[in-house]
């Protein structure tokens, strides 16, 4: 590679991770459980996938996604805990407050990593060396939070490799990627070491002959982009590997749903029922809470005996309140397989709400606007859920709210 | 294993209001069954999810066992609501 080819700009771009996010909070909030094994779960059942584990978990090979049962094997003394989203939600909050207080050019990626974005930032900020601002955020989240915290600081010229930076020396780590070192670096790297390299482009690249993070960077742009991935993307590929910025992109919001792993597989079709409705709660409010409506709704049910089922429904009018949402989510699911193990929902086809529409139905819809405006002012004043359908009374210990995984909209 | 308790046990704390990162820190408390229990460290503090109402929640420890005690700051009140005394072996 030439050196010219590389981003040679002053690196200015930082990633912040917290890995092992919900592990680390709980070790700080109980001491007892610090240089424990713990994990995660959303519900304390054997055959629940673990969310996130201790770096002690980490060590004795427990993996996140891994069935409780299966770490309990590998690891006898861990120690499972429910999801506290609030804990979570305070600080993702209280990290995102010490990144602002750098640049107004924060972007948090989830509800446990960030990027701050050094470019047009105060005299003050540019004239400081980024390195000693990493180690400062990293004191403040002691500080600020406490003695417990730890995280990992990526800094480079783009996106992609302060992300794969801040991946280097976990848990508590602080590197800058350049020209100068970035060979070294990937080659020290595996392929699925890279964000955005699962196994299906691990094969596109293998069938080209690329075996090693190296091996891609050597790849000639025609390649990458009319052999391996056959669009733009093996042009943002070899851009994004020599430091120039792709990943700048604003994400729309495309959909809005939930999803359900029943507590047991032998509940009735009644009983399903007002799970989905509990969930289509929850997604008109997420769905009302950025000021937006839907015209479509996709359900789906997994089914030990028929696999994986799903139905949709597009409408001519766009609707968001929970009623609208559960008649047609619950229509749809006349036709769901029985032996369902999960469930699902999502609003599609968004577009912001339209007061002023006019319709055949205007009186109608207008009524039901006045009753959702009233139960949302209701449930913000006295908290979420004290308002709600009279089916879903029972369900609320089970598919109560949890961690918002990829978005940071709701938190 | 993991061995939490939950409760709703209202106790009487000493706390302590400063300024700093961390401006309130309760020192000792007194259970209803009168056992005091002294704090040896804030493990965290955040609010709980309770419409406009801000309900604090500090985990904190004595050093032998984990408690989450919870202020109410509508009526100024203090509740035990979780105690996790040991970590067994499975």
């Amino acid at each position: 590679m030439s050196k010219t080819e590389f981003n040679e700009e002053r690196p200015l771009i930082m990633h912040i991770d917290l890995n092992s996010c919900f592990a680390t909070v709980e070790q700080q909030a109980r001491p007892m459980l610090r240089g424990k094994p713990i994990a995660i779960v959303n519900r304390r059942t054997d055959h629940t996938a673990i969310i996130t584990a201790s770096y002690e978990a980490k060590a004795m090979g427990v993996k996140v996604g891994m069935k409780l049962r299966e770490a309990k094997l590998l690891c006898p003394d861990i120690i499972a805990l429910e999801s506290d989203p609030s804990k979570y939600k305070f600080v993702y909050h209280k990290l995102l407050d010490i990144m602002r207080d750098y640049s107004a050019h924060v972007t948090m990626k989830s509800i446990d990593e960030g990027i701050i974005d050094f470019h047009n930032t105060s005299a003050d900020i540019a004239g400081r060396d980024l390195v000693e601002i990493g180690l400062e955020i990293k004191q403040r989240l002691k500080d600020e939070i406490g003695v417990w915290m730890r995280c990992n600081v990526g800094i480079a010229t783009n996106r992609f490799l302060a992300k794969t930076a801040a991946g280097l020396h976990k848990p508590d780590g602080l590197d800058v990627l350049t020209s100068q070192n970035i060979i070294e670096t990937l080659g020290e790297l595996k392929l699925t070491d890279l964000t955005g390299i699962a196994s299906r482009n691990q094969k596109r690249l293998n069938s080209v002959g690329i075996f090693t993070p190296l091996q891609f960077l050597d790849a000639d742009i025609t390649t990458l982009h009319k052999v391996v991935f056959k669009s733009v993307v093996g042009e943002w590929w070899y851009k994004r590997l020599r430091g120039w910025e792709v990943d700048d992109v604003e994400t729309r919001i495309g959909r809005v749903g939930r999803q359900y792993v029943l507590e047991r597989f032998d509940l009735t079709h009644t009983e399903v029922l007002q799970r989905l409705h509990h969930l289509c709660e929850s997604v008109g409010s997420r769905l009302r809470s950025q000021n937006l409506s839907a015209r479509g709704v996709y359900v789906y049910a997994k089914s030990s005996e028929h696999g994986y089922w799903h139905s949709s429904v597009l409408t001519p009018l766009p609707f968001y309140s929970d009623q609208s949402i559960y008649a047609q989510a619950q229509h749809l699911f006349k036709k769901a397989p029985d032996s369902i193990k999960e469930i699902g929902i999502h609003c599609y086809e968004l577009g912001p709400v339209e007061n002023d529409q006019i319709s055949l139905f205007a009186d109608q819809i207008t009524r039901e606007r006045h009753v959702v405006e009233a139960i949302d002012v209701v449930n913000k004043r006295y908290g979420e859920r004290t308002l709600h359908s009279a089916d879903t009374l029972g369900t609320g210990i089970y598919v109560n709210q949890k961690i918002p995984f990829g978005s940071t909209r709701y938190l | 294993m993991n061995d939490e308790i939950f409760l709703n046990e209202p106790v009487k704390v000493i706390a302590t209001f400063s300024g700093g990162h961390h401006p309130c820190k309760p020192v000792m408390f007194k259970r209803a069954n009168g056992r005091e229990v002294r704090v040896s460290e804030l493990g965290l503090r955040h609010p709980l999810p309770n419409g406009n109402k801000t309900i604090h929640a500090f985990d904190v420890t004595d050093g032998g066992t984990d408690y989450r005690l919870q202020f109410d700051s509508e009526l100024l009140t203090w509740h035990l609501t979780m105690e996790a005394d040991h970590y067994e072996q499975n």
